[in-house]
């Protein structure tokens, strides 16, 4: 038999800020895809009492304002965002990743939510939401905050959010209307976590690259962002020599480990192949939007 | 706000049958199927949802019952491999398993069948490749795969075609 836990089912955000005061270690629980697999570790990984947000219904819809910029609750599913249509052209990278992230019975439960509080380095959503300038919404018991994405992912594993906040959505801005995004996942098998990945979104005018972002996944404790990498890129036509110079300067920007899915060395070898990969992508993405 | 004590009464309906059972709050529904319904068909082999033998569906969507916590289904409709007489598609992917013999020791197949017959319900003729996909989150450790996905195609091409919405 399992221990005791205390569980919370709030029905509305101010109710779980409520809790998450007012209940010594009281911890969020979202999809369960990461805290629940830890709890089943054993009685040390389970925290005293956890609050339910899965009867929030605040927190579970993608909405798109007017100005372009898309909305996701932080209970929105993996699998939800894998099909939604409200993600195209500069924004594409978000369903991509979302798609490649584990397998289907674990899209249908894990959220964006709980995936960016876990904060793992080697998860899909962090460096998208540093190569979309995307930002984190939070609720705390003193009000609202909004953490652009470059602040939220502090160190491994750890995010700028207090214990009684909850993260309640994050926005991505609209993209230029020419912008297209790809999402490129390295890994020893389908449904691993990414042994080095890549998020860009880039800006063609006439085959020439007007503004591009680029962040790496599983390549240090936060995503890894060089704007000296993209800089190299602006204002070139996306050259073989190009594309070197700027997986150079990334590779000198990353600080992989050596883990279960590669040594560091390996990782900083594939970081410019992956660049290049994601390149041709997101060039023939530009082109077969021009076509449509 | 609900705030549940230590142990709370959970009701879900299983395979047709509306269930009550008392749970903590670390209770997962795989153990609450295994050792309080006593369905044991649903199997566990991690625990940490990595290997797919303990899929089943929630609400018609393949899910890890390792790691749902039971008070998060209250209300919820969950089948599993025990429901072939509630549930047609089911029937019509276990009897597909049993003619192709795409079981081995058995262990993963129960996740297999519930995760193919998730496919089956919303996309009741699938590509190979497809197939593929959908169960890539299920390790079987003895058939090499092939003989499974015969068997997803062998149903497949046994239900009415009719594709429902994505
Ligand atoms: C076998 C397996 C393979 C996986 N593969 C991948 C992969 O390839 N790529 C990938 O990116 N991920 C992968 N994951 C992780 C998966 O994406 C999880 O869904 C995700 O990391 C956690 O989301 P969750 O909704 O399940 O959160 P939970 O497990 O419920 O919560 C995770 C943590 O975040 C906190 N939390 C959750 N929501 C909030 C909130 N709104 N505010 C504040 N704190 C919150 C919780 O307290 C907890 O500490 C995998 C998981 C498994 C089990
Ligand atoms: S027992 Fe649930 S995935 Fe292995
Ligand atoms: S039949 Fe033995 S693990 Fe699949």
């Amino acid at each position: 038999m399992a221990e005791p836990v205390e569980f919370y089912e709030p029905r509305t955000i101010a109710e779980a800020v409520a809790v998450l005061a007012s209940v010594p270690d009281a911890c969020c629980l979202a999809g369960g895809q990461t805290l629940v697999a830890g709890m089943n570790m054993g009685p040390l990984f389970r925290p005293p009492a956890l609050v339910s947000l899965q009867r929030i219904d605040e927190l579970k819809g993608i909405t798109q304002r007017p100005d372009g910029t898309v909305v996701v609750g932080a209970m929105v599913t993996h699998r939800t965002v894998a099909q939604s249509e409200l993600f195209g052209g500069g924004l594409e990278v978000v369903r991509e990743a979302a798609g490649c992230i584990a397998h289907p019975a674990i899209r249908t439960m894990g959220t964006i939510g709980g995936s960016i509080c876990h904060a793992d380095p080697a998860a899909d959503y962090p460096a998208v939401l540093i190569a979309t300038d995307a930002t984190v919404v939070v609720t705390g018991p003193s009000g609202i905050r909004e953490i652009p994405a470059a602040e939220f992912f502090v160190d491994f594993m750890t995010t700028s959010i207090e214990p009684d906040e909850l993260v309640t959505a994050i926005t991505f801005p609209p993209a230029p209307a020419d912008a297209v995004s790809v999402y490129e996942k390295f890994t020893r098998a389908s449904g691993d976590f990414a042994t080095v990945s890549v998020a860009l979104a880039l800006s063609l005018r006439h085959g020439r690259c007007e503004s591009v972002r680029i962040a790496l996944g599983s390549c240090g404790p936060t995503p890894v962002r060089a704007a000296a990498a993209e800089q190299r890129l602006v204002q070139t036509s996306l050259d073989e020599s190009d594309v070197q110079d700027a997986g150079r300067i990334l590779c000198d920007a990353a600080a992989p480990m050596d883990d279960v899915r590669g040594t560091a060395d390996y990782k900083l070898m594939l970081i410019p192949r992956l660049l290049g990969r994601t390149i041709q992508r997101a060039q023939e993405r530009a082109v077969a939007w021009r076509v449509e | 706000m609900t705030i549940n004590a230590r142990t709370t009464l959970t009701s879900f309906v299983v395979n047709g049958d509306p269930q009550e059972v008392s749970v903590t709050g670390a209770q997962t529904l795989l153990n609450v199927l295994r050792e309080d319904l006593h369905l044991t068909g649903t199997k566990c082999g991690c625990n940490q949802g990595i290997c797919g033998a303990c899929t089943v569906l929630c609400d018609g969507m393949p899910i890890r019952a390792c790691l749902a916590l039971a008070m998060v289904v209250d209300g919820r409709d969950i089948l599993t491999v025990e429901g072939g007489k509630t549930d047609p598609v089911l029937s019509v992917v276990q009897q597909a398993f049993v003619e192709t013999g795409a079981v081995q020791c058995g262990f993963c197949t129960s996740g297999m069948i519930m995760s193919a017959t998730a496919l089956l319900m919303r996309k009741p003729s699938p590509d190979r490749q497809e197939i593929r996909e959908e169960l890539s989150g299920n390790l079987c450790r003895c058939t090499g795969y092939a003989k499974i996905l015969d068997a997803v195609a062998l149903a497949a091409s046994r239900l009415p075609i009719q594709e429902s919405a994505t």
